[in-house]
């Protein structure tokens, strides 16, 4: 998966306030957007890294 | 007999005066007292200091010794906690202004019962980045705490004052918590032992959590023993965690005599071969004096480190949602603007950053079946300036806040036990992480004690002390 453009993050900032309640002032936004699009680069380097379709999650990790 | 060096004694030096009735408990309480007193202005490490608590306790101690019951394991010691631990009649901060707020804990987290009922002596809380989001220990509502080698440098985080008082002489123990770093971070920044151990092994009842399926909580000290005594005193079920694995205790203590000798060590390669020099240099003394001759790979070690970032975000961003919709003002911004990013990462990429884990932790025990232990640095280079944005690694520019970690988040994602061993270096130390498979933190300790044994690796004394 690419990362999105930098607009379209905007947009998803913009929208995912809306959609979750979360009181997003105008001064915030270059400081959520910067983070959110770090997290989808980060994302991305998972994303692109297959798996087998069984594979389980661990989303309470045992170790 | 020489008389207690309270700035810099080990646990271990104070149960032995305690116990051979060289040293009273009370007095090892207002010594310590008086040293927070006078030094802790300069380090900010403290948020609050339980001095009734603690001369009460110290009271009981010397009663129980003058009846002539022996000494507990720990008795005596004096400790700290990071903020986050809960503490019977005082808010549980965190490192929040929200929590400030919040009214006091009915009960003590069962790591300070557990250390209380070791004959441990309860001095304070420490200074923590804001909801443990956080490897610099800057704090916007309490300010940094302080490096104790250069007052002008990060303690690192987020158990900063964990760091800072140990580090600075304050205290020989304290508690800390570690989700992607942040015992081994300070200790690298601060030149202390730290142990983040399995994750499930020691109980996080009664701590504020922050990103549960990484949250560790774990001691700071200034040797490998004091480590390993006060792990040894926590361990143990607890029906109040809810991952705290049902495992016996299994004491370490007793077996540091052991040595690493037999020990199958190698130096992780690729993403783990740091570009600065005093990474560098105290990997390579590390691994020469314990004879280590080879390389491993840990694979997709940078996938794992994002695959943490994201799991981090997601679940820290599910924990603050309510709080970020009331009381969004109330944060520090820095952590503000990535609980809200993380709150609106789409769910499928967090559940394939869970599904990369089950994958990356088959890969890394394969690697414990070739070797017992496996060194990396702790942290990307000794401690920034508080305030400084960026650091030089090799050619690169790179943020401080997010990348302290860079070392430490690949290991903690999936809950093997860490040892961070100290390597003095003038003028700032550095640490080294021993990393073990799950379940063996005797076989880090074991490594972290023959390299103190060995002069390679020892907490280092600020000058001031």
């Amino acid at each position: 998966m690419r990362a999105k453009k930098p607009d379209a993050i905007a947009a998803l900032v913009a929208a995912s306030a809306q959609a979750l309640a979360l009181p997003l002032e105008r001064a915030w936004h270059v400081g959520v957007k910067f983070n959110l699009q770090l997290l989808l680069t980060h994302a991305a380097r998972v994303d692109e890294f297959l798996l087998p379709d069984e594979t389980e999650p661990a989303p309470v990790f045992r170790a | 007999m020489a008389a207690l060096d309270l700035g810099w004694s080990t646990a271990a030096d104070i149960v032995a005066a305690f116990a051979a009735g060289r040293s009273s408990a009370l007095s090892i309480v207002e010594a310590t007292l008086a040293r927070i007193r006078g030094r802790d202005p300069l380090l900010n490490s403290f948020t609050a200091v339980t001095e009734q608590r603690a001369l009460v306790q110290a009271e009981v101690l010397d009663a129980a010794r003058k009846r002539g019951e022996p000494a507990p394991p720990l008795a005596g010691v004096p400790f700290a906690v990071k903020n986050l631990f809960d503490v019977t009649g005082m808010p549980t901060l965190a490192g929040a202004k929200i929590n400030r707020d919040a009214p006091p804990a009915s009960r003590d987290a069962t790591l300070i019962a557990r250390l209380e009922a070791a004959g441990a002596i309860l001095v304070g809380a420490l200074k923590m980045g804001e909801y443990a989001y956080d490897f610099t220990g800057e704090n916007l509502h309490d300010g940094p705490a302080r490096n104790p080698h250069d007052l002008r440098r990060m303690a690192g985080g987020s158990s900063s004052g964990s760091g800072a008082a140990v580090g600075g002489g304050l205290v020989p123990l304290a508690l800390g918590s570690d989700t992607n770093g942040s015992i081994r971070v300070p200790s690298s920044l601060c030149g202390v032992f730290g142990l983040k151990p399995t994750y499930g092994r020691l109980s996080r009842a009664g701590v504020f959590p922050f990103s549960a399926s990484l949250d560790h909580v774990g001691p700071l000290a200034r040797s490998a023993r004091d480590l390993a005594l006060a792990y040894d005193a926590m361990q143990g079920y607890d029906s109040g965690d809810p991952v705290c694995a049902d495992r016996v205790a299994e004491p370490v203590a007793p077996l540091l005599q052991r040595g690493a000798e037999e020990l199958r060590i190698a130096v992780a390669g690729g993403y783990f071969k740091c570009r600065n020099a005093e990474a560098v240099y105290a990997v390579d003394r590390v691994a020469a004096a314990l004879g280590v001759n080879r390389d491993i790979e840990i694979p997709q070690a940078e996938r794992a480190r994002s695959a943490a970032y994201i799991i981090t975000a997601t679940e820290a961003a599910s924990l603050h949602l309510d709080r970020l919709r009331r009381r969004a003002r109330d944060f520090d911004p820095a952590v503000r603007d990535r609980l809200i990013a993380g709150a609106m990462l789409p769910a499928s990429l967090t559940v394939k950053a869970q599904k990369f884990r089950r994958w990356y932790r088959g890969e890394v025990l394969k690697l414990f079946t070739e070797v017992d232990a496996i060194l990396a640095p702790a942290t990307p280079c000794t401690a920034p300036l508080i305030g400084q944005r960026t650091f030089k690694l090799g050619d690169v520019e790179l943020p401080v806040r997010a990348n302290l970690g860079l070392y430490t988040q690949p290991i903690s994602f999936i809950g093997v036990p860490v040892v961070a061993v100290p390597v003095p270096l003038s003028p700032l130390p550095i640490a080294v992480q021993v990393i073990a498979a799950p379940w063996r933190e005797d076989v880090a300790l074991r490594i972290a004690h023959a390299l103190e044994a060995e002069g390679v690796s020892a907490a280092m004394r600020p000058k001031e002390i």
